[in-house]
């Protein structure tokens, strides 16, 4: 059969070289990692298969070699995009395989339970409300109060041992991955600092009222737990945290810039500082480095700037040209320039969070839409391919009626119309076997009944769909669809490997043909011009 | 000059050396800790060996780093604006030195130069890529920046004028504040920096004047409101574009880089499989369409292929091949349209011979 020949005598009939055929065969090299596996190392095929696995020899064997060998069960893959620490779990064998599951797992899914996080939530607020009657009756010694007293007291006891109780179930999940995330190390140090007072008092290391007030302090601190619980808040944390990280030169430069004026401001007003003149105000203000820092900062705040250099001019060995001339350029670089800069960063880093996230929004109806795509093409399919059919059998008819001069050059095309044809026919055919073999074809027969009860009851889109190809023609169609089909999650990405193989070969054939039409269309036309000049 | 040019490069070896760059680090960072805690007086007088030794090790260094980078590249070395930069603190660096040698030790001034030693930290900002990029970004600001402020003075000098006329008379004006030039534009300066100017407002309503308060206000709303506000979206403009930009450049570097990475890999792969079919007998003695077929034969057909490529996807076949129905149909289309062509063309060749027996006839009778 024509399609029985092989790559290479194929290349060598001297064709040329098509750029699309050769991106085909390059991506089945790639696939099959053909080059390798013909050099005799084969790395990248499988290399068990699931009957080999599920036989309990070898898969004592398997779990001898590696005791954290992921194995894929799932044939479907999903791309859920992120892989959780738990369902990496799940994939593990000795997981899998193993009478209970492990403790981490029940962690795991007792913090994620959502009774739970709204009890931790309730605690939290209970926290605060007793902090606040706390400190009410703090100072009242009211005697009938005292049970009321107690029972505060027991209360926040009892909150800080759920919430220790908390930051041990999730050191039981993962203790590595506990320290990775910022919040739960924000959560351990707010808990770990409340616990410190307690600890101490009762210890009865001592009994002094600054420990107290350190302790109340430090209840209070636990409400900041709560910022980590509601994802709004962290949204808009995070977004001044990547605002404020952006800016890390900005501020560098702006510290750099407040040495070098702090430093030469000590110089500069050395008389100032050093001056017997009685009623200075601001006579202290540049006698070390320290003071001439919060100095320059008072300036870069912009108060009392002028008060400041009137009081200097009062000095008559400062030089009034020297010291006004510091503080304008230090007031316009700091305080106007560098101000405005900040602000600037900021606006545009908030424009750049918004427009992420306008983003996402609009990646996903991209997707909606060419998922509606997809349903109408393949609904296309069907309608318009019997009709393509039966117009190939209507050329075939036609030529019967043509001069004799072109019937070679239409044999010609005839035949490659025919093995076109057959070609397409195999290809669908090779298309349609993943389907078959892998209960696909449900799938697929249902997507299509889908698409052809959605044509009925939605003939809407289907109109919608044949007035926007006649508004805009097929390729501009394609083009505006194609991005979001091609990064749309496929559930059909799974075929048997010999005929992928098939697949490719047969893709690159008919790149050839397709090109082999072409030129017999050109003798066509050059034979027309002929005779028309006969 | 031949080894002139050895040394040269030697030279320059040395200067782009990350020995050397951490050397300057270390010693312009060194020297900046130590100006800082020079400035107390205690401290000058209890480490003052130290601090004069650092002082000394930090110029020396300077300087035979100007040397170095003069001598390898004279022409080139002043188009680098941190060299400049590197120029100017030397001489900076060199002046008080300068005044106490030949102005003596009570000049006025003197302190002054000493508190100019604190620019000498801008020389660490050029070993810092985070730094240089921010510089270079802020660089192209500078002129909306000079334009906004030159708009700002001009406009300080029209109501400088007019308060001086209006309020700085000797007598029964406010001296103090509007007195000459130099004071009033303080005082304008003040009141658009809206610092204290409720005092001077004060003094103004005391000496009774009409206007002062409109004039005051009227700046006010100009200045402050509008000019300097009109500078921070000004900056937003630029900040934005600037970072578009950037970001765009990054992209396509980036792009660049991976087309050029899959050309090679591509290229690679091209060369391989062409040798291997040209390659008639290996080590087995079997040609390429043997070992494909082999390897034909070693695929299973319920092994399942997983693959993450649009080609291979089903959506996409289908729009292939629709695509290429819609190519059939066109080229039908053309194919009938030629025998159209074909039919009209034979039937004028039929036509013609009969027509010209037919006008040799009318031509007859006529």
């Amino acid at each position: 059969r024509f399609l029985g020949s092989d790559m290479a005598t194929y290349h060598q009939e001297g064709q040329t070289q098509l750029p699309r055929a050769d991106a085909v065969r390059s991506r089945l090299i790639d696939t099959f990692s053909l080059i390798e596996h013909l050099q005799g190392l084969s790395q990248a095929v499988p290399r068990h298969t699931i009957r080999e696995l599920l036989d309990p020899s070898r898969q004592k064997k398997l779990m001898w070699e590696d005791q954290q060998q992921l194995v894929r069960f799932s044939i479907k893959p999903q791309h859920t995009g992120q892989i959780s620490q738990a369902q990496r779990l799940l994939s593990k064998l000795h997981v899998r395989c193993s009478q209970r599951p492990p403790l981490s797992l029940w962690a795991r899914w007792v913090l994620e339970c959502p009774l739970f996080t709204n009890f931790i939530i309730f605690l939290i607020f209970l926290n605060t409300i007793v902090l606040m009657v706390e400190i009410e009756l703090l100072e009242s010694t009211n005697t009938k109060l005292w049970p009321l007293k107690l029972t505060l007291e027991v209360a926040a006891w009892f909150i800080l041992f759920i919430f220790i109780l908390e930051i041990i179930l999730m050191w039981l999940s993962s203790f590595s991955l506990f320290w990775k995330s910022a919040w739960n190390v924000f959560d351990f140090v707010v808990t770990m600092l409340s616990l410190l007072p307690e600890v101490v008092l009762l210890a009865g290391v001592t009994g002094q009222p600054v420990w107290l007030q350190f302790l109340r302090i430090c209840r209070v601190l636990r409400s900041l737990k709560l910022f980590a619980r509601f994802r709004q808040i962290r949204v808009i944390i995070l977004a001044l945290v990547r605002a404020l990280k952006s800016m890390t030169f900005l501020l560098m430069l702006l510290l750099i810039f407040f040495y070098i004026f702090a430093v030469a401001g000590v110089y500069f007003f050395a008389e100032y500082t050093r001056s017997p003149h009685q009623d200075l105000e601001y006579h202290m203000f540049f006698s070390d480095l320290l003071n001439s820092l919060v100095t320059v900062f008072i300036l870069f705040t912009l108060d009392h700037w002028y008060a400041l250099l009137q009081d200097i001019w009062k000095v008559p060995e400062a030089s009034r040209i020297f010291s006004s001339i510091y503080v304008i350029l230090w007031l316009l670089l700091g305080s106007i320039i560098f101000r405005n800069i900040i602000v600037a960063m900021m606006v545009t880093n908030f424009q750049n969070i918004r427009k992420e996230l306008n983003e996402e929004m609009a990646h996903r109806e991209v997707q909606v839409k060419a998922d509606m795509f997809k349903r109408q093409i393949i609904q296309r399919r069907k309608n318009v391919s019997p009709e393509t059919l039966r117009s190939t059998h209507g050329k075939t008819d036609d030529r019967g009626a043509i001069q004799q001069k072109e019937n070679l050059d239409l044999s010609e095309v005839s035949k490659v119309e025919s093995i076109y044809e057959a070609t397409e026919e195999d290809i669908i055919t090779s298309a349609s076997k993943p389907e078959m073999t892998l209960s696909k074809k449900k799938e697929y027969q249902s997507s299509s009944s889908v698409s052809s009860t959605s044509s009925s009851d939605a003939s809407s889109s289907e109109s919608r769909f044949s007035e926007s190809v006649g508004h805009l023609d097929w390729e501009t169609l394609v083009h505006e669809n194609l991005p979001g089909l091609m990064e749309m999650d496929q559930d059909d990405r799974v075929w048997p490997r010999d005929s992928l193989l098939r697949y490719f070969e047969l893709l690159e054939k008919l790149q050839y043909n397709l090109e082999e039409r072409k030129k017999l269309q050109e003798f066509a036309v050059q034979a027309l011009m002929n005779l028309e000049d006969k | 000059m031949r080894k002139d040019d050895e040394f040269r490069a030697f030279v320059k070896r040395v200067i782009m050396s990350c020995f050397f760059k951490i050397i300057m680090i270390s010693a312009v960072g060194s020297n900046a800790f130590f100006t800082a805690l020079w400035t107390s007086y205690d401290i000058r007088y209890r480490l003052f060996r130290l601090l004069e030794f650092s002082e000394i090790f930090f110029v020396s260094i300077c300087t035979s780093e100007l040397a170095l980078k003069i001598y390898v590249d004279p022409t080139d070395y002043w188009k680098d604006g941190y060299n400049m930069l590197d120029v100017v603190i030397i001489i900076i660096t060199f002046l008080p030195y300068a005044f106490r040698r030949f102005l003596g030790k009570q000049f006025t001034y003197l302190h002054v130069a000493d508190g100019m030693q604190s620019l000498r930290i801008l020389k660490l900002i050029r070993y810092s890529q985070g730094m240089r990029m921010m510089i270079t970004a802020m660089r192209q600001t500078v002129y909306t920046v000079a334009s906004v402020l030159l708009l700002l003075f001009l406009l300080m000098y029209i109501f400088g004028i007019l308060g001086f006329c209006l309020f700085g008379s000797q007598d029964g004006g406010d001296y103090d504040n509007w007195g000459n030039l130099a004071v009033a534009f303080f005082t304008l300066f003040s009141l658009a920096t809206v610092d204290g100017w409720t005092d001077l407002q004060k003094q103004l309503d005391n000496r009774d004047f009409a206007l002062s308060r409109a004039f005051t206000i009227i700046f006010i709303l100009l200045a402050s409101f509008i000019f300097l506000n009109m500078f921070v979206g000004v900056m937003i403009r630029h900040t934005e574009d600037s970072i578009k930009k950037f970001e765009r450049e990054l992209m396509l570097e980036r792009k660049m880089t991976l087309m050029e990475e899959k050309q090679v890999i591509l290229q690679r792969e091209q060369e391989e499989v062409s040798r291997l079919m040209h390659m008639q007998k290996n080590a087995d003695c079997k040609s390429f369409s043997e070992l494909v077929e082999n390897f034909k034969k070693t695929l299973r057909h319920t092994d399942p292929m997983v693959l993450d490529d649009f080609g291979t996807s089903l959506p996409f076949i289908d729009i292939y091949f629709s695509t290429l129905d819609y190519q059939d149909m066109t080229i039908h289309k053309l194919q009938e349209l030629y025998y159209e062509i074909v039919h009209v063309l034979g039937l004028m060749l039929e036509d013609l011979p009969q027509k010209k027996p037919q006008s040799l006839e009318k031509v007859d009778e006529k």
